[in-house]
């Protein structure tokens, strides 16, 4: 180990190099492999497993994470239960059921009934917050995986089914269209079915020219339409699934947008909004600097 | 803060708006609000919201059953011991019992309201004292790299609760925040990518194979180049699980790791967000492996 460590230093920038005499042996035998396997097979010899700390289950939090319908109607529950025993106490022990401060024992009395209460408005206030569900709709339309392909370098390519990937796991996100200068660049995802059975392609230049796109761009940021069927501009999307239930929309600079459609309502979180937005930003970098402009990306292949 | 001169690659607009966290405030008393008060506020969970505030900014309402748990808990006390002339009766023991245990219950209240759904951070964040702020990356990584490392640690930063950022793909380092480094403002960069590189290979964060969560860190010195005040920690390793000639193989390309100064400082959405960022970077080329002849030098 400290061998390879000299090594990697003296050589640094130049040559990643590693010595132990294990690795040697391997490099012996895999002497006329790829390169790609034979760094895979020299590094596990080098690379100490991980011996930190690692974390400890957190019970509480798990078990509120998990239940947490049953964690939101707890303090009621408790604040109802001592009310009533706060009550009971006083009659089982034949005081006089008289809300006065005058003993010690009303005053406890009193005290108590008013962490039940605080308890059972808190219990109250978690309820009133408590997140709808809202069903998955399923889109209706055919798979389609559509990228302009002939002119867009690998980088830009593989950019762009990461962003594909990343949206479709993290988010609600059944289909992603961009569109960038006047071109689909990409449309994957679940897409409308055209009369032919076919996926409905993308009409970037009717769509640039209509008022979805044009509200977008004069805004310059990012649109979220929470529920598409209470939208009128929803015709000038047929390409997506006639239910889809949220719709993204962010601009790639002033030259593009990024569609995205989710199959819930209200399904993008702040949260996701605010990382599609980055996500954007990203992209456009990304096309401007590998489009070579004035060159129209007409030509589009299925991948 | 120092910084490397990557040139006009890095010219991405960051003028996106950072949108706001939920918390609305509303005047004296209670009211229900039937909805947001605009866009920028939309909550995706859009209930009617029942808050209960007194309308003093900076006050806390969260914390109220807290507050109300240490008051009434101690008038409990005082009222047991001061209150009485004579002995307490079983009754009343009775009923003190139950007042401390609810209040104790009060106490704990806001600590579980963290954990539901929909629950709104306002921690105040401070920064980590003693520890500065830098933005290192390996020197020999190519424009493109340099660029996404870049733009993720950027947005890891900006987009997350976090206070520090360490990206290592392939013993390749980028480094960016507020790190605990033993070395002066202006020291080389060289040494202090080596120092990292030490460090991290110490932990042997190389091999992780599973996301590392702490989200309260253990003691209060858990690895030595951390800020003082950490008190999350995040570390994702990037997994290559294709090789490629596309058998199935799951390979440690590298990590990312990233220390907040709040704790549970990560939701669920947070870490799944991560993980795509740090899947941006299992792409890049395999950089700094060559194939070394054994004739050649060695």
């Amino acid at each position: 180990m400290r061998g390879s460590m000299e090594a990697g230093t003296l050589l640094r920038g130049a040559i990643y190099w590693s010595f132990s005499s294990h690795s040697q042996r391997h490099l012996l035998q895999r002497a006329r492999l790829r390169r790609d396997v034979l760094a895979s097979s020299s590094n596990p010899q080098l690379q100490k497993s991980y011996q930190g700390p690692k974390p400890k289950r957190d019970l509480v939090p798990d078990w509120v994470s998990n239940n947490d319908s049953t964690a939101r109607s707890l303090p009621i529950y408790v604040g109802g239960a001592s009310l009533v025993a706060v009550l009971v106490n006083r009659a089982v022990s034949g005081i006089a059921p008289v809300a006065d401060a005058s003993s010690s024992q009303s005053r406890a009395d009193l005290l108590a009934l008013g962490l039940a209460v605080t308890s059972i408005l808190t219990g109250l206030v978690w309820l009133t917050i408590k997140p709808k569900s809202i069903s998955v709709v399923n889109p209706l339309g055919v798979e389609c995986r559509m990228i302009s392909s002939s002119h867009l370098p690998d980088p830009l390519i593989a950019e762009l089914l990461w962003a594909w990937e990343s949206l479709s796991s993290v988010t609600c996100c059944r289909c992603l269209v961009v569109v960038y200068d006047g071109t689909c660049i990409l449309q994957i995802g679940v897409a409308a079915e055209s009369p032919d059975g076919e996926a409905q392609a993308v009409d970037a230049a009717r769509l640039t020219e209509g008022s979805v796109y044009q509200g977008v761009m004069k805004s310059g940021s990012q649109s979220y339409l929470a529920n598409l069927s209470l939208y009128p501009g929803r015709s000038e999307l047929p390409f997506l699934p006639s239910n889809t239930q949220a719709v993204i929309l962010q601009p790639l600079g002033d030259k593009g947008i990024v569609i995205i459609g989710g199959d819930m309502i209200r399904g993008f979180t702040t949260a996701d909004q605010a990382w599609i937005t980055y996500l954007g930003e990203k992209l456009d970098a990304t096309i401007a600097k590998h489009t070579i402009s004035g060159t129209p990306l007409k030509i589009q292949d299925r991948v | 803060m120092s910084s490397l001169s990557i040139g006009p690659l890095i010219q991405l607009g960051y003028n996106s708006r950072r949108l706001p966290g939920n918390r609305i405030r509303k005047s004296i008393g209670i009211r229900a609000d039937g909805f947001p008060a605009s866009k920028d506020q939309q909550e995706q969970l859009n209930v009617s919201v029942l808050r209960f505030t007194f309308g003093i900014p900076g006050l806390d309402e969260t914390y109220l059953p807290r507050w109300i748990g240490y008051g009434f808990g101690s008038l409990l006390l005082l009222n047991h011991f001061v209150g009485s002339d004579s002995a307490a009766t079983s009754a009343q023991l009775r009923t003190e019992g139950l007042g401390l245990s609810l209040a104790a219950f009060s106490i704990a209240l806001p600590y579980l309201g963290r954990f539901l759904k929909g629950a709104t951070r306002v921690d105040q964040v401070a920064l980590p004292e003693g520890a500065r702020q830098i933005f290192v990356m390996s020197p020999a990584i190519s424009d493109d790299e340099k660029e996404e490392f870049a733009w993720g640690s950027y947005v890891l930063l900006r987009n997350t609760n976090t206070v520090a950022v360490l990206i290592s793909i392939q013993r390749e380092l980028c480094v960016r925040g507020y790190w605990n480094v033993p070395y002066a403002e202006d020291a080389e960069k060289a040494p202090v990518l080596d120092w990292f590189q030490r460090q991290t290979e110490n932990i042997g964060l190389g091999d992780l194979k599973d996301v590392l969560y702490f989200p309260q860190v253990p003691g209060s010195e858990l690895w030595e180049m951390l800020p003082n005040g950490t008190r999350s920690l995040l570390v994702v390793p990037v997994l290559q699980s294709r090789d490629q000639s596309g058998n199935e193989i799951v390979k440690n390309r590298g990590f990312v790791m990233l220390a907040s100064n709040i704790e549970y400082a990560y939701t669920e959405k947070d870490r799944a967000w991560i993980k795509v960022i740090a899947n941006k970077f299992r792409d890049l080329p395999q950089v700094g492996e060559v194939f070394c002849n054994l004739d050649s030098i060695c």
